[in-house]
């Protein structure tokens, strides 16, 4: 529905052009919106006019017209004037009214159409009817990119801005299903075309930052060739984030294409995880790695188990980074100079690290 | 204006990964900063914890003497600059420049006063009109550093703003980022890896690697004083030459032996591997391209190389000269006027007191 503030900008903007001056009031004869030297008239005025078969009337200085919307009366038109020229206006005034609800129902319903399809609300036979009703072309190929706000602020701020870069022009559409989230619907060239998505991601990231400071992470998921399996690549996009939450922390955009070994972590049921941990660790899970141990692992796992080379990074002698893996594997039994024992201790990393986000997600 | 202190920072993500270790700076009021470093080094994470986009795991951010930890980066009167810009398509120089102000609710006579004053600022004024379609590289480029300037922040955050311009237009965008540091006479924070674009733009660079801070100093005493190996082949282009030597003492005077031959350094070089008590010890020499000259031929007692001249490369106002040392590959930066060419056989002389060497196990400068 049209706003009250909208269509009273509309009536302005219509009488700083013309010099006519409005007056928009529903059936009832309540002011809905008018211009400032606009004088409303009665309720009873507007009742009978609403009564009358005709489109306008001529009551002394004013004219009355109805504002239609699907065969009913929605509103009455008051233009202060009797002249031909302030009829004229006043039927442009009708015309843009009724063109503005429209658009506004449209953008509504198209709106409730992407909800509704992307939470699998649809039946397939009524998302390829709708579609064509909103003139929304079924087989452009589109993709989901989720923007999850983790900065508080204004609701609406990170929705406006990104309605300012992806257009519907474009064949984009922005949606929300809840609160910390914008949703975008990109259409892209092709169903190869990840390198457009990527940064399509990064770009609204990055205005998302510097434009509103919000703190923003982004996932998108599959490129869909079809309307039908738009929900597919929203299901895709959650998972990344969440997946992307949990073992991609330093990266801001997220795909579901590249979420690597978190992936299969991600889909493994919490049971299995537990009866991984006790079997690589028994009665000695390292549930609180201190912070110098979890860099001296990660530093060394990061350059392929070399010895000299994560010495020199982490600025410590290279008897003390043996002593430090010695003391591990004492502790945990797994030597990670070994390539097995690594593989098997940075997988059961990830695996604690998915439990300890299981644990919180229960709290 | 506003001076910032960055104490005891530290990034480290739920999975363990630790971006930012011990990050400790004061940075005064209307410097340009420059963080530098290869990929991955935490420089961008730093920047975004001085935005407030990323959590600080623990230290103390301060602006102004306030701590920031835990302000909203809406609330921390800071504008940044990213390397992903968009501008939007359909609004003109003018909406682009005003659209996060009218977000933010500004009345609409002081955006109006801020966009024109930053488009002044920027030279925009006559394109204030005009769609971005219209606007070449560089003037798109302005329009979104004109949506920082409007904020009128008490800091700019610049995260590798030129990297997507093509090489001409970087040159031309660094001096109007230099200009504009000029006229702005605000706190600068920029983000880069390209070390031309450190040298020439900050006022204090900051080095990083693995998520550790180098060494923080100005341009040139970075350039002449390196603290260690990374920091001295990080920064200059061509990047420094290294070669490994051994310390040979014998009284007050130290040398180098690099391939056979015994370079003596002056007296302030030899008592610092005296008094670290390198004698004997492998070290690592280092020598800037420019502090290697070709010679035809030398005075008896000069240490001069021999050397193949692999490469030749003219670049108008100088000469890249490329050739081995005892298997290691080296550079000298040479006058055009060289005979020398690929094949030929040339004496190459260094310049003993502009010599570096570093301790080989960890790294660290000895002596500059």
């Amino acid at each position: 529905m049209i706003s009250a503030q909208v269509a009273k900008g509309c009536l302005e903007e219509l009488t700083a052009i013309s010099k006519v001056e409005f007056c928009i009031q529903d059936t009832n004869g309540q002011v809905f919106a008018r211009t400032d030297n606009a004088e409303a008239p009665d309720a009873e005025m507007i009742a009978s006019f609403c009564r009358s078969s005709v489109d306008s009337q001529i009551i002394g200085d004013r004219y009355l017209l109805k504002i239609m919307e699907d065969d009913d009366i929605a509103f009455t038109l008051t233009a202060i004037g009797s002249s031909d020229y302030t009829l004229m206006v006043a039927r442009m005034a009708v015309s843009e009214i009724s063109n503005l609800m429209q658009a506004y129902k449209e953008k509504y319903d198209r709106n409730n159409f992407f909800q509704n399809l992307l939470l699998d609300n649809l039946l397939l036979v009524d998302i390829h009817n709708r579609a064509k009703k909103l003139h929304i072309n079924v087989t452009v190929p589109r993709a989901v990119i989720l923007f999850e706000i983790q900065s508080e602020g204004d609701d609406t701020l990170a929705g406006d801005l990104l309605n300012g870069i992806f257009t519907v022009h474009n064949g984009d559409y922005l949606t929300e299903v809840d609160e910390n989230s914008v949703i975008l619907i990109k259409a892209v060239d092709s169903v190869e075309a990840y390198d457009q998505l990527q940064d399509a991601a990064q770009v609204a990231v990055d205005m998302l930052n510097t434009e509103a400071m919000l703190s923003v992470k982004a996932a998108y998921g599959t490129i869909v060739d079809d309307l039908r399996n738009l929900s597919k690549s929203y299901k895709e996009a959650r998972m990344a984030m969440d997946v992307g939450r949990i073992f991609y922390a330093e990266k801001s955009v997220t795909s579901y294409n590249e979420l690597g070994i978190g992936r299969l972590i991600y889909q493994l049921p919490s049971n299995l995880c537990h009866v991984f941990i006790n079997e690589v660790f028994g009665d000695n899970v390292p549930d609180d790695l201190d912070n110098e141990t979890l860099s001296t692992i990660n530093t060394f796992f990061e350059n392929n188990l070399n010895v000299s080379e994560t010495s020199r990074k982490l600025f410590i002698h290279r008897n003390t980074l043996v002593y430090r893996i010695e003391k591990l594997q004492k502790s945990t039994g797994l030597d990670i100079r070994n390539f097995d024992d690594a593989l098997t201790f940075k997988i059961a990393l990830m695996v604690m690290n998915y439990l300890r986000y299981l644990n919180e997600k229960d709290y | 204006m506003a001076s910032l202190n960055l104490e005891h920072i530290y990034k480290k993500y739920p999975n363990g990964f630790e971006a930012v270790k011990d990050f400790n700076l004061d940075i005064a009021d209307k410097e340009f900063i420059i963080f530098v470093g290869p990929s991955g080094c935490g420089k961008s994470t730093t920047l975004r914890m001085i935005a407030g986009l990323e959590d600080i795991s623990s230290g103390t951010l301060k602006i102004d003497g306030k701590v920031m930890n835990d302000v909203e980066p809406k609330d921390r009167d800071i504008a940044m600059v990213f390397q992903n810009y968009a501008l939007y398509p359909h609004m003109t120089v003018y909406d682009n420049m005003a659209f996060g102000l009218k977000l933010r609710k500004v009345p609409k006579d002081e955006i109006d006063k801020m966009v024109r004053n930053a488009a002044k600022i920027l030279d925009l004024t006559q394109l204030l009109d005009r769609k971005p379609k219209a606007l070449s590289g560089g003037q798109r480029q302005r329009v979104a550093m004109g949506r920082a300037i409007v904020r009128n922040p008490k800091v700019f955050l610049m995260d590798e703003p030129l990297s997507n311009l093509d090489a001409k237009l970087r040159v031309q965008m660094r001096s109007e980022i230099a200009k504009l540091h000029q006229r702005l006479g605000t706190t600068i924070i920029y983000v880069t890896h390209d070390q031309t674009e450190a040298m020439t733009l900050g006022t204090r660079i900051v080095v990083m690697k693995d998520g550790v801070i180098q060494q923080v100093d100005t341009p040139q005493h970075l350039y002449d004083a390196p603290s260690n190996l990374f920091v001295a082949g990080f920064m200059g282009s061509p990047q420094m030459n290294f070669i490994d030597a051994v310390v040979k003492v014998s009284g007050n005077q130290a040398c180098l032996t690099v391939d056979g031959k015994d370079i003596p350094l002056n007296a302030e070089k030899s008592k610092a591997l005296i008094d670290g008590g390198y004698d004997g010890k492998n070290v690592i020499m280092g020598i800037r391209p420019e502090d290697i000259s070709d010679r035809l031929d030398g005075d008896p007692g000069e240490v001069l190389f021999d050397a193949k001249i692999n490469v030749y490369e003219l670049l108008g106002a100088e000469v890249f000269l490329y050739f081995d040392i005892a298997g290691t590959p080296m550079t000298a930066r040479v006058d055009p006027k060289t005979s020398a060419r690929p094949g030929s056989s040339v004496k190459f002389e260094l310049d003993t007191d502009k010599i570096h060497v570093f301790d080989k196990e960890t790294e660290k400068t000895i002596t500059n």
